[in-house]
């Protein structure tokens, strides 16, 4: 996509913001009937939440791959292919069968922080030579930790099998899924989309200076090695209170800032936002479609995420076999 | 060029790379107005005294001042008005276009919360200019040749309105025609008054413009001076081992700037 292709930042956002607008209505006044008490309180205690969860989440995690596919310097960098989702469902799953949720609402997000920011930062040490990240040494890094923080996380729900609430509870979780919302989850979304996103936001033009290397970003004022360390632990936040709540959403974190590139191109003031505008808005619309597919099972959330995202994924790979740079 | 003209000097220094000496005791000095030379064999340190001056890389022994201050006690961003760097590889992963990236030199120039000024965008323009680059800024830098992708670097360079510029193998993957181009450019900034040192191999293109060239081997600057006397048939020898006819052989004379 060319610059010439572009499209204006402000009709982008004004589409979208539309756009989303009209999901969120639809999201919660979707086949409710006549308004009595009960519909109020469906739509007040249910879907408020499960909303509200819908837009931070979706937010945090277009933010957050933004972030990362920058300081990696990586267009297939995101929460997912680096691990930081598994670690963050790991540290998760351990305190939901460590019973630690009963104890404290914050149990489950501070516990999913400690892993995904653990995992990164193995990928990070191990996948880095001099501040590159080729491609290959980061996926291969990233499939490991993937892998490792997937068996144990297996691991950890084994050892609830013989008490099958607490089981199909974690495993519900960890297929990823906006049920069960209530309001303080919701405001641990919310906050933490807030906490770890501002300054993300406010940072904008260093993850521009971060793309260049690093000795680039040293002449131009920018301690590289610093403003890594600090943007990718705001991508681990962002990461972590949305799986905290919402279990696994796969690809969403890859995917979202890839399209809203091609969009509006890479310079971070206008994409971080937009891609932040786009994570939302797609992930009410996955959370529309799967409580609305005309099946009688349950399909979870990271199921949609899934068959939109896999089908991109080899897109991407399509046009990396034609010649052109993965973008 | 609003920043008062000061020097950059590196006095001993020194830099290990594990056993191996790779700077054992050099001194140099940039100055305003001069376009220097900066040549050696592979592997000589060329790049190493280069991140050193520029002080991504700190030095084992001996130390760099700017405008007589030591380089560490500098706040980044003012250090950063005052030295800019083209560095050797500029790929970059993401479309952004060439304005895009040259926009991002004046990164030291703005706080956290400043938009773009417009001090900002005529310092852009300016560097756009004086690279020849207006004709392709707007095109994403993924479509743009190893030449242009040059010129788009050190016109970020240039909009940083630093003073010093250090450039580490700016003709590298360069055909002549560019080549000429970028040494005539470095030539024009250092008689416009800023100081500019080129880590380069190309001795043939970019001596005969140098006002100076220095000589790093073996750890050191073993000659510093004017092209033709540092340039003898001694000095390559020692530090090229080639046996050079006459000096008069390493300057084409149709290259010449004068």
């Amino acid at each position: 996509m060319t610059h010439g292709r572009r499209l204006s930042p402000r009709l982008f956002v004004t589409v979208l913001a539309a756009a989303t607008a009209v999901a969120a209505a639809v999201h919660l006044c979707i086949g409710l009937g006549e308004i009595d008490e009960l519909t109020r309180q469906i739509v007040l205690q249910m879907r408020l939440p499960r909303l509200l969860v819908a837009v931070a989440g979706g937010a945090a995690l277009g933010l957050a791959g933004a972030a990362m596919q920058a300081t990696f310097r990586n267009p297939l960098a995101s929460p997912d292919v680096v691990g930081t989702a598994a670690g963050a469902a790991l540290g998760g799953a351990l305190a939901i069968v460590a019973r630690a949720a009963e104890v404290n609402a914050l149990a489950v997000p501070v516990a999913s922080l400690l892993g995904a920011s653990f995992v990164t930062w193995l990928v990070f040490a191990f996948a880095g030579v001099g501040a590159r990240f080729s491609a290959t040494s980061l996926l291969l890094a990233g499939i490991a930790m993937n892998t490792l923080a997937g068996a144990l996380t297996t691991f950890v729900v084994t050892l609830t099998v013989d008490n099958y609430t607490a089981s199909s509870k974690v495993l519900f979780w960890l297929m990823g899924g906006l049920d069960a919302q209530n309001w303080s989850k919701a405001a641990i979304t919310a906050v933490g989309a807030v906490v770890f996103g501002v300054p993300l936001l406010l940072r904008a033009r260093e993850l521009d200076v971060l793309v260049l290397n690093d000795d680039s970003a040293f002449s131009l004022g920018l301690d590289a090695a610093t403003a890594r360390r600090w943007l990718l632990w705001f991508a681990c936040g962002l990461t972590a209170t949305t799986v905290a709540n919402t279990g696994g959403i796969a690809f969403l974190g890859l995917v979202v800032p890839h399209l809203a590139r091609l969009l509006v191109g890479p310079a971070h003031r206008v994409l971080l936002p937009a891609a932040a505008l786009l994570g939302a808005f797609v992930l009410v619309l996955a959370d529309l479609a799967c409580r609305n597919l005309p099946v009688t099972v349950n399909v979870r959330l990271g199921v949609v995420t899934s068959l939109l995202g896999a089908p991109y994924f080899l897109y991407l790979l399509r046009r990396h076999q034609r010649g052109e740079e993965l973008q | 060029m609003t920043a008062p003209a000061v020097r950059l000097e590196a006095d001993g220094v020194t830099v290990q790379h594990g056993a191996r000496t790779v700077l054992a005791g050099v001194d140099l000095t940039l100055a305003p107005g001069e376009f220097v030379l900066l040549a050696g064999r592979n592997g000589a340190g060329k790049s190493t005294l280069l991140r050193v001056l520029l002080g991504s890389q700190r030095a084992d022994g001996g130390g760099v001042r700017l405008g007589g201050r030591p380089l560490h006690d500098w706040d980044a961003r003012a250090r950063a008005r005052q030295v800019a760097f083209v560095p050797q590889a500029a790929d970059c992963p993401f479309e952004f276009t060439g304005r895009e990236l040259v926009a991002m030199g004046r990164h030291p120039h703005r706080g956290r919360f400043e938009p773009e000024r417009a001090a900002d965008r005529a310092a852009i323009d300016d560097a756009l200019a004086a690279v020849d680059a207006g004709g392709f800024a707007d095109r994403p830098v993924t479509t743009l040749s190893g030449g242009e992708l040059r010129r788009v670097a050190v016109a970020r360079a240039l909009a940083t309105e630093a003073p010093l510029l250090l450039l580490d193998e700016p003709l590298a993957n360069l055909d002549l025609e560019h080549a000429l181009q970028l040494v005539r450019l470095l030539r024009r900034l250092g008689e416009a008054g800023r100081g500019v040192l080129v880590a380069a191999h190309d001795l043939n293109l970019i001596a005969p413009a140098a006002h100076r060239v220095a000589l790093l081997h073996e750890g050191r600057i073993h000659a510093d001076g004017t092209p033709e006397r540092v340039l003898d048939t001694g000095n390559v020898l020692t530090v090229f081992g080639v046996v050079a006819g006459a000096p008069d052989g390493y300057f084409p004379r149709a290259f010449r700037p004068r």
